[in-house]
């Protein structure tokens, strides 16, 4: 029995090891190495000059780096609208095709084709739809008495764009996940409700929605911490513009990092914008644990 | 009986919806979501197969009636689009099958291995953890890393980075799965003098096929979709789909045809295969979500 239990336990280390070495290379040690980038002046352009240590220059330069305050301003309002949509649009969507029925089931099959679709090639998809000349969404404004609009031209629009982008290929799988929510709810208490005579609206402010709440808070974070991480649809809808109407902040560490090879200055947004996500992302998750002790 | 429950109850709840709504404008908000859905790829694919001279008509061309193939000839021509197709496809498929062996084996580590609890719940914080961190937050670094082991633009560089994304997501998911095994089973297995490889990969692995295959497509269609990574570490031999996707904005100014051609070619397998597999990979996105 003794050989057995240390037979299994090198076995267990041998099962974890891979992926300990795998993370710790590919994962934990680069973002060490960001951090000390951080604290000292490398060119990526330059590379066989000695790095030197500058303190913390990098980040005193990033208060007064407009561009990088406003994309943050950006990334957490696209984030927060973009997800709202996507939850509300999600309950909606769920409510009305959580049967079993074929009709049902095959547009839950129809709903998951954006989804899994590369963001790249939706991103590029919808530009030709919102092209001021030749995109679709012009000619149906126009049959409606709507002026020409060059929806990625204009600061307002294309943030609106790039949230209407991402809300259609996140709302689908906010509504399957929701969806299993609703499948867990005890039918015996909606029964008794419609026995009672509670009107539909009444079960679902009282019954429907504090069941699947605990659901919409994981799709919340998920999709929150999700939206703050956009790239590929802002580098391919707007790169950024016009002007920074839709800078993120991936975008920016790229740019900084890969265009302008300021690698210590990339490196330290970086540790900032890991430090704004956890802070942010806490936040929630505190006042998520409060409410829930509130109401034991 | 169950069956008949379990089908009550889900009359019961889509049809709230649909008492407080009334039928009609119930079916109006379903049709416009489909409608909001098909149309989108009805125009890409039908752009794909549009004459140049139809893209610029007003009113636009729905049904184009004089069809083309040369923006699919265009881009296997000019783009090399089928080595583009390949990359993708070997750095997928070699992900998936590394991210989900490597990944079940530290899941059934972390799940039913001799660890103290302390461990245990270490490794299981740090995988989460590594499931929510932004990856551009390493891109500089494994860029210069990967320059210095001279694997800028190899296959090799980009399915390592995938496989550290996707790892983390293969472990929470099949946590959920393995948690799911009775313990009976086990027990009787290890009865019997199973030890835990055998364990592992005679029991446990056939019986939780279902969950592999649902991590394995999860793993697949992220890979298959990646652009961050792929975008910073080819040049040309190892370019995947989404890098030349995107390469129709910022190089050559905007060739419709050729994009939308491009775009049907990245949508069409990933399409094929989650259809074929849907039910676990509906499955996955369940657990993926529900589980944590």
């Amino acid at each position: 029995m003794k050989k057995v239990l240390i037979n299994n336990k090198f076995i267990t280390w041998l099962f974890l090891l891979p992926t300990i070495l795998f993370l710790a290379l590919t994962a934990f040690i680069p973002l060490l190495y960001s951090l000390w980038l951080s604290f000292f002046n490398l060119k990526i352009n330059m590379p066989y000059l000695t790095p030197r240590f500058v303190g913390l220059t990098n980040y005193v330069r990033m208060f007064g780096d407009e561009i990088f305050v406003r994309s943050t301003i950006n990334t957490v309002i696209f984030a927060v609208t973009s997800v709202l949509f996507e939850i509300t649009l999600g309950v909606i969507l769920a409510m009305m095709i959580s049967g079993e029925s074929k009709r049902e089931r095959v547009i839950r099959a129809v709903l998951m084709v954006p989804m899994i679709m590369a963001p790249v090639a939706a991103g590029t998809m919808w530009r030709m739809l919102l092209d001021s000349s030749t995109g679709v969404v012009n000619y149906l404004g126009v049959l409606v008495g709507l002026p020409k609009i060059g929806w990625l031209g204009n600061p307002i629009l294309a943030f609106v764009s790039v949230i209407i982008v991402n809300v259609w290929q996140v709302v689908p799988w906010t509504a399957i996940v929701v969806i299993s929510g609703l499948k867990g709810i005890p039918q015996d208490i909606i029964h008794s409700a419609l026995v009672d005579g509670a009107s539909p609206w009444r079960i679902f402010w009282k019954i429907v929605l504090p069941q699947i709440k605990p659901i919409l808070v994981v799709v919340f974070l998920i999709r929150f911490i999700d939206a703050f991480k956009v790239f590929d649809t802002i580098y391919v809808m707007t790169g950024g513009g016009p002007g920074m109407a839709t800078e993120m902040l991936p975008n920016y560490i790229f740019n900084q990092g890969l265009n302008y090879f300021d690698a210590s200055y990339a490196a330290a947004l970086a540790i900032s914008f890991i430090v704004v996500m956890s802070l942010i992302s806490s936040l929630f998750i505190n006042a998520k644990s409060r409410k829930e002790a509130k109401n034991i | 009986m169950q069956r008949i429950r379990k089908l009550a109850r889900e009359i019961e709840i889509s049809n709230i919806f649909g008492d407080f709504l009334t039928k009609p404008v119930r079916y109006i908000l379903l049709a416009l979501c489909l409608i909001l859905i098909i149309f989108p790829f009805y125009w890409l694919f039908s752009c794909s197969i549009k004459l140049k001279q139809d893209f610029l008509a007003f009113p636009p061309v729905f049904v184009p009636v004089r069809i083309t193939l040369e923006h699919f000839k265009a881009i296997f021509e000019n783009q090399n689009i089928i080595l583009n197709f390949y990359n993708s496809l070997v750095i997928a498929l070699v992900t998936t099958v590394i991210s989900v062996l490597v990944g079940s084996m530290a899941a059934y580590a972390v799940c039913k291995g001799e660890l103290s609890n302390r461990i245990r719940n270490i490794c299981a914080f740090w995988f989460l953890i590594q499931k929510m961190y932004p990856a551009i937050a390493t891109a500089i670094p494994i860029y210069l890393v990967m320059r210095n082991l001279h694997l800028i633009d190899t296959k090799t560089a980009l399915i390592i980075m995938n496989t550290s994304f996707n790892l983390p997501l293969v472990i929470w998911l099949m946590i959920g799965f393995f948690n799911e095994v009775p313990v009976s089973l086990e027990e009787s297995a290890m009865l019997d003098g199973c030890n835990l490889w055998q364990r592992f990969f005679k029991l446990i692995l056939p019986i939780t096929k279902p969950g592999l295959i649902a991590a394995g497509i999860l793993t697949f269609v992220a890979t298959w979709n990646e652009f961050l990574f792929a975008v910073i570490l080819s040049v040309r031999q190892a370019k995947t789909l989404p890098v030349v996707i995107a390469g129709f904005i910022t190089d050559r100014g905007l060739e419709w045809g050729q994009m939308a051609a491009a775009s049907a070619i990245i949508i069409v397998p990933v399409i094929i295969l989650v259809w074929l597999a849907q039910k676990d990979f509906v499955n996955g996105l369940m657990m993926g979500a529900v589980k944590e």
